[in-house]
């Protein structure tokens, strides 16, 4: 039975405690992925976005720096004439001009169709230097202008070069510029992007034509080239790990022709910190959010369990109580008709025992009979008979008066009047037999409503019962008898009677109100006494309940509504 | 003096003829009946004192017969027997006119008591009676010759 109860409020339990999770964790855990997604999307957009935005502007610079410098030369080539060039003077003066348009113009030289150095203005001594076998000007010759990789050449400085034909009078001549990559270099290492965000530029075969600030030298081959995607049009985004195994977040277009690779590339744990952060805020949210909806459930679940089971057993209690008092009354009734129906025969019986009796006294008068033993035993055998008619007969008055339904006139009644007057009826057998009584009525116990000769006779059965419990174990020494009336905080009064014997066994305790339920020998009490008392206290409004601890004392507590 | 003459009603035969024979030992006769129709039906024909009648019967109860017997024989003392130990039923004998009551198992010398005293009280009430219908009498002369003297 227990085990099964325990199983309920374990049921009822886990059942609160499911719902109580699982109901917040859903609209929880949804809100929380919902923004988790939909934040790191946007982040991861924008890192990618912005990457698209500096690869596009890089494009553009590039673009335009070389348009602008072949365009320069384009001017040079077409305003002047082969002769004119050729003057040394005079290309010195076009320099000037180019070199103040542009400072990335580092030497200047007039070639004629055979490939001969014509003129040259630059650092170097290149004039009268042969070039028709060079690949470069076989193919300025063919599309009539050439922009080349980076070389670093005979002055290892990295530099490119541009040359442009022109055909004049038949004969074809060609200006070739070389171009200092340093700003250009620069141009494209300024490039910063969060800590680790870098842009670099690989012609078609992988070499680096400008530094990687990460590492990776001019001329030297980028070793991941590889397994960048070849030839696309427009810019391509894409993660891949470099040889060291991170992972980087890549953005690429083609330059120049489709000769150069612009690539901005960013660490992806850097390019994607933000998300990081994102979750690492996720995740601290949802276990805080997490173990306090689960500790909020527990704790809640708990006290709720706790209300329940508290409640179940004020209901228990109640029910027990109907159950009682329902029965009793059923008894008492019952008890109340059986008793008298008794009455008619042992009034015949009587009546009949006081005939024997009279015939007897006649006929010994009337000297019909003589003393004898057998007489004398007969004489004793009526009056037996007198005596047990007299017993049933008490049996059937306390029955009766179990049974009566008298309402309970209801009158304010101050117990600290009362108590001490009830108390006094039994001083003087308490007294006789050494017991001390000992009254602790509350001063603020409010007048009780209460019928003052019903609560008498309550009061009364309980210091009787108390007493001849005392003396038949204490003797005429050692009994205590305590009585003590407080007000309750529910508008009740309490009245307590407290003995100091052994107290009632467990068994006994339950049957204690149960009508002719009684542990004195045959003869001395009817066990009706308590039941009576407990009807009482009920048709008053009240309740009555008892305690024992074995070895300590036995207390009766009545509970009496106080009055208005 | 007078004998006082007891007419006990009660359901149970048996007791009402123990309680006569043991009535008559005592020196007391008793008539008896049976139901309070019974009882009414004595009353007509026979001189009763005092009448012991049971509170619960079938037929017409014993608060029926009383009221009855009060309205009929308003000089008839009646003494309610009651099974109930409580005097509830018998307060509400009293108040309809019972003298008084005894309840079950009742003492034979208690129910001769009662009966006794009843009886007593009876007997002090006819006294009564008697003694103002003589002072009517004793009176009548002088309200003779009053009215012998107007015209």
């Amino acid at each position: 039975m227990a085990r099964k109860v325990q199983s309920h409020y374990s049921r009822i339990r886990k059942y609160i405690l499911t719902s109580m999770i699982l109901v917040p964790f859903i609209p929880f855990v949804l809100i929380l992925g919902i923004g988790y997604f939909y934040f790191t999307t946007s982040l991861s957009n924008s890192s990618i976005a912005s990457m698209h935005r500096i690869v596009e502007d890089h494009r553009q610079m590039i673009e335009s720096f070389l348009m602008e410098r072949k365009s320069d030369l384009d001017l040079v080539l077409h305003s002047h004439s082969f002769e004119e060039l050729s003057q040394t003077e005079k290309l010195n003066r076009v320099f000037n001009d180019l070199k103040r348009k542009s400072y990335a113009f580092a030497d200047l030289g007039v070639f004629n169709d055979s490939g001969v150095h014509v003129a040259y203005h630059g650092p170097y001594r290149l004039a009268g230097k042969v070039y028709d076998e060079a690949p470069w000007f076989k193919e300025v010759l063919n599309r009539d202008y050439y922009i080349s990789d980076v070389f670093l050449g005979y002055r290892r400085i990295p530099h490119f070069i541009i040359a442009i034909a022109r055909e004049e009078n038949g004969r074809k001549w060609v200006i070739r510029a070389t171009i200092d990559t340093f700003m250009f270099n620069n141009l494209v290492r300024k490039v910063r992007i969060g800590k680790t965000g870098e842009a670099y530029i690989l012609n078609k075969s992988g070499i680096f034509q400008t530094d990687r600030r990460s590492g990776g030298n001019l001329m030297d081959k980028d070793p991941d080239y590889a397994q960048y995607p070849q030839f696309h049009s427009d810019i391509k985004t894409f993660i891949n790990a470099d040889a060291s195994g991170k992972n980087y977040l890549y953005a690429t277009t083609w330059l120049k022709d489709k000769q150069w690779l612009l690539v901005v590339r960013q660490e992806q744990s850097d390019a994607f910190r933000a998300l990081k952060t994102a979750v690492y805020l996720s995740v601290i949210v949802a276990a805080v959010g997490g173990i306090t909806i689960v500790g909020v459930a527990f704790y809640l679940t708990g006290r709720i369990v706790e209300r329940i089971k508290q409640s179940d057993l004020e209901k228990g209690r109640l029910q027990e109580q109907l159950i009682r008092a329902g029965r009793l009354a059923e008894l008492g009734e019952m008890a109340a008709g059986f008793a008298h129906e008794i009455n008619n025969p042992l009034q015949i019986m009587k009546s009949e025992q006081a005939l024997i009796e009279a015939i007897l006294t006649d006929l010994m008068e009337r000297g019909h009979l003589h003393h004898s033993e057998d007489l004398s035993e007969l004489e004793e055998s009526i009056r037996q008979i007198a005596f047990q008619i007299k017993r049933c007969s008490e049996i059937t008055q306390a029955i009766l008066k179990f049974g009566r339904k008298t309402k309970p006139e209801l009158q304010e009644l101050e117990l600290q009047h009362s108590i001490p007057e009830i108390i006094d009826m039994v001083r003087k057998k308490a007294d006789v037999h050494g017991i001390t009584i000992n009254q602790k009525v509350s001063e603020a116990a409010p007048p009780i409503l209460a019928d003052p000769s019903q609560l008498q006779q309550v009061l009364l059965n309980l210091f009787n019962n108390a007493i001849d419990a005392i003396i038949k174990q204490h003797g005429s020494a050692g009994g205590q008898l305590v009585i003590e009336a407080k007000p309750k905080e529910d508008k009740n009064v309490e009245i307590r009677v407290k003995d100091n014997v052994c107290g009632v066994r467990p068994e006994n305790l339950k049957k204690i109100f149960s009508p002719f339920f009684t542990t004195k020998p045959v003869g001395e009490g009817t066990g009706l006494g308590l039941s009576i008392c407990y009807g009482i206290i009920n048709s008053m409004g009240g309740n009555m309940e008892v305690e024992s601890e074995q070895g300590v004392g036995t207390t009766f507590t009545i509970h009496l509504p106080a009055g208005a | 003096m007078e004998a006082m003459k007891m007419l006990l009603v009660d359901d149970e035969e048996r007791f009402l003829s123990t309680t006569r024979k043991l009535l008559a030992r005592k020196g007391y006769d008793i008539l008896t009946a049976s139901s309070g129709i019974e009882a009414l039906e004595t009353l007509k024909h026979k001189t009763v004192h005092v009448v012991i009648l049971d509170v619960k019967m079938p037929g017409l109860d014993g608060l029926d017969t009383l009221r009855a017997i009060k309205s009929n024989h308003p000089l008839v003392a009646v003494i309610m027997l009651t099974g109930h130990g409580t005097v509830e039923s018998a307060v509400e004998g009293l108040k309809s006119g019972a003298i008084d009551f005894l309840t079950k198992p009742t003492e034979i010398d208690d129910l001769i008591a009662k009966a006794e005293e009843a009886f007593a009280m009876r007997q002090r009430l006819e006294e009564k009676i008697r003694m103002a219908q003589t002072k009517k009498f004793m009176r009548s002369p002088r309200e003779i010759i009053k009215k012998a003297k107007t015209p």
